[in-house]
């Protein structure tokens, strides 16, 4: 599926892709909401992440967009993104 | 102080997690046991390179609770660390591990060490020769006075470098960088902002920031901290690899180690330079000590008769002559991109034969540690000090029973 680099992620697009780039290792039954810092999201992995992100769309995280509640979840973690990019 | 003299029935050569398992193991039952190590005090990677957790004490397991994997010296040492710092097992993501704190853990191991009347310490001694005189083996100490020389019925190699099979010239193998695990360069911070996950992540972007700004080097990344568990300290772990980054790294080269010493101490003051400078709860902080030498997570290992594999790991086998479990899940750090654990189906404990710690055709040596006879991928699991207490004491009682 080709996707612009402007698109923001659906939560299950993001899923695979944090598979994908080797950020984090998730079931393939993985829920949208299901907690991404139990799945092994901890400050290591969140390091890869915003470089990650930042080679995909193009937009820069910021240790204030770091926060629990953002990184949360598949679809907590989206939105964080599609705010980024809109 | 005098030279030990006559003849030992055992000496251990290194005294790190395997080497202080097998001397103490060794010396219970009565045998004449010398334990050697290089440095002022025992532990290796546990306090020289401030390595904070003991992993592979406990079986994985999906219901809470820790459970001890192998009882004997590793549920010894654990009910010891836990007396001294009055912290349990954690459960982190899917193991339990148990923090330990590298300063109580050279205690531990001093008392250990002198409640034995037959085991002699000597410190400050590098093993510069190996060699078969008759019925024994002559062991040459190298120290400040020059070379000394004892003797010793048995010999282990818990050198955690297969010390013994490089001065024997054989009998061992060493994987390539950069498929080597790459060492952790891990140092003391004191006085910085409290380590809760809020935090740690905003820590992170400071360092993504930092890095994007070249404030500080880009092998700062995937660098972590974590709280000591006395008040005001964290310690700090960053993985590195060789001077360029990304290949050529020989953990028996000392031009290489001194390159990685000399490193993980500049990336490690940028980080901190970059941190105090940027955050409020981190404008406090110091680096409140260094590590003797870095951590090394691979290096030579022995070759034996068996060598244990990865998809033995993986598929939990069993043994008729194991001597310990090992419970780690296989934990790569190859490359820049963060640990990679891989686990063992049904979260199956591994068997570790008594045959990976007799080295292929040489008798009256064993081998314990991180460099028994592994391939690279079940080494990953293997390496880590629950494991080495382990696979120590069950050299230990082979050496001497």
């Amino acid at each position: 599926m080709e996707v612009s680099k402007k698109t923001s992620p659906n939560p299950t697009e993001l899923i695979d892709w944090l598979n994908d780039e080797g950020v984090l290792e998730l079931d393939w039954d993985f829920p949208e909401g299901g907690d991404l810092a139990g799945a092994g999201l901890d400050s290591m992995a969140v390091m890869q992440l915003v470089v990650a992100v930042e080679d995909r769309w193009h937009i820069e995280l910021g240790p204030e967009d770091l926060t629990k509640a953002n990184l949360a979840t598949p679809i907590t973690l989206a939105a964080l993104i599609a705010g980024k990019t809109s | 102080m005098k030279p030990p003299r006559g003849l030992f029935d055992l000496a251990v050569i290194g005294g790190g997690s395997a080497g202080i398992a097998a001397a103490v193991t060794a010396a219970r039952t009565g045998a004449r046991t010398l334990l050697i190590d290089r440095h002022g005090f025992t532990g290796g990677m546990g306090t020289a390179s401030l390595v904070h957790t003991f992993c592979g004490l406990y079986l994985l397991r999906t219901e809470p609770g820790a459970v001890i994997a192998n009882p004997g010296f590793a549920s010894e040492i654990a009910g010891l660390m836990i007396h001294a710092t009055g912290v349990g097992p954690l459960r982190m993501g899917r193991v339990d591990v148990l923090p330990q704190h590298p300063v109580d853990f050279v205690r531990i191991a001093d008392e250990l060490i002198a409640a034995e009347p037959s085991l002699e310490l000597r410190l400050h001694s590098e093993v510069s020769g190996v060699s078969r005189k008759d019925e024994h083996w002559e062991i040459q100490l190298c120290g400040r006075a020059g070379i000394d020389r004892v003797d010793a019925r048995k010999l282990i190699d818990s050198s955690g470098d297969a010390v013994v099979a490089g001065l024997l010239g054989g009998g061992s193998v060493m994987s390539e960088s950069p498929r080597l695990q790459r060492p952790a360069y891990v140092f003391g911070v004191h006085s910085a902002a409290s380590m809760s996950e809020e935090s740690r992540l905003h820590t992170a972007g400071l360092i993504v920031e930092g890095i994007r700004g070249g404030h500080i080097p880009a092998d700062a990344l995937g660098i972590s901290f974590r709280a000591s568990g006395r008040a005001g300290e964290i310690f700090g772990s960053i993985d590195l690899a060789g001077s360029d980054g990304v290949s050529i790294f020989n953990p028996l080269d000392t031009a290489c180690l001194t390159d990685l010493e000399v490193r993980g101490r500049r990336i490690a003051t940028q980080v901190l330079r970059w941190l105090c400078a940027r955050s409020e709860s981190w404008q406090d902080a110091y680096i409140s000590h260094w590590p003797v030498r870095a951590g090394i997570r691979e290096s030579r290992r022995w070759i034996g008769e068996y060598t244990l594999t990865g998809t033995d790991v993986l598929a939990g086998k069993r043994f008729d002559d194991e001597i310990a479990l090992a419970t780690w899940p296989m934990e790569f750090r190859e490359d820049a991109k963060g640990p990679k654990l891989r686990y063992p189906k049904g979260n199956r404990p591994t068997g570790i034969p008594v045959r990976c710690l007799r080295p292929l055709g040489i008798h009256d040596l064993w081998v314990a540690g991180r460099c028994i006879s592994a391939d690279h991928e079940a080494q990953a699991s293997i390496r880590v000090m629950g494991t080495c207490f382990a696979t120590g004491e069950a050299a230990g009682r082979a050496a001497v029973g």
